[in-house]
């Protein structure tokens, strides 16, 4: 599992990459913490980019419960974005779709979170 | 187990058995013939039991876990743990509420709802001091 941070305007974009196992919940947790502790209002929004990882288990769905709720006290915003199949049914599953916002693409979520971001996004 | 194909293998009771698992199962699937879409779910599957009995029926203490995979069908394949810890059901413990907001959501629970998901069957019973948990899998259409 890997996690590599693109700052976008108001926008954290974190990369995440592998699988969010037993194994690697932890080292995922760590790499989020930073990051969801900035996570307020609209000055910092979090976005996850999902595309890279192949395998989520309830081990990493209780990192993103504890994300999720820590940016909601904070009044900040976290959403996830390209979601493959597996990790797809495992939040239709647990209902995590209707927790987070999730987008189709990484410009999608852009778009619905920050037009400074989506801008500096296409400028790239 | 009443099936066909049997494979079993024994791991210590810890959540570092869980890549021995299945690392076993999918290949076992692939020998078998079945096609591997449905190796990820497996997966899964293997991951949140094997934890659940190392934290629940033997309550991080030393112990062996038996996993047997069979074909039942020419297109299910049957799943048995076998423990040695403590009576525990896995299959009656409550789901969290699913419906609550973030603030009101439990932290964890999710891990036997993700299992009944993804399983047709899934079967408990405690027999000579040990736990057995049965759980079949379509793998083919």
């Amino acid at each position: 599992m890997e996690c590599k941070l693109r700052e976008i305007a108001n926008v954290a974009l974190i990369q995440v990459a592998g699988r969010i196992d037993h194994t690697t919940a932890k080292a995922f947790e760590d790499a989020l913490s930073p990051h969801v502790a900035g996570c307020a209002g609209e000055e910092k929004i979090l976005l996850l980019d999902f595309s890279g990882v192949t395998f989520i288990s309830s081990a990493g769905l209780r990192v993103l419960m504890i994300a999720a709720k820590q940016c909601r006290k904070q009044k900040g915003k976290i959403a996830l974005a390209a979601l493959q199949p597996m990790i797809q049914e495992v939040f239709q599953i647990s209902r995590f779709d209707s927790l987070f916002e999730v987008f189709p693409t990484v410009r999608a979520a852009l778009q619905a979170i920050s037009p400074a971001a989506v801008s500096a996004y296409d400028g790239q | 187990m009443p099936t066909t194909n049997t494979a079993s293998l024994t791991v210590p009771a810890e959540v570092e058995s869980v890549t021995r698992c299945t690392e076993f199962v999918a290949a076992w699937v692939a020998a078998a013939g079945f096609p591997l879409a449905r190796v990820p779910e497996l997966e899964l599957v293997i991951e949140e039991v094997v934890v659940n009995i190392c934290q629940h029926a033997y309550g991080d203490a030393p112990g062996e876990i038996e996993f047997f995979c069979a074909s039942s069908s020419s297109r299910d394949l049957v799943l048995e743990f076998i423990d040695s810890g403590k009576p525990f059901n896995m299959l009656t413990l409550p789901a969290p509420d699913f419906t609550a907001e973030v603030e009101q959501r439990q932290v964890g629970g999710l891990g036997v709802p993700l299992v009944r998901a993804m399983v047709e069957t899934a079967t408990y019973r405690r027999e000579s001091n040990r736990n057995i948990l049965r759980l079949s899998v379509r793998l083919a259409r």
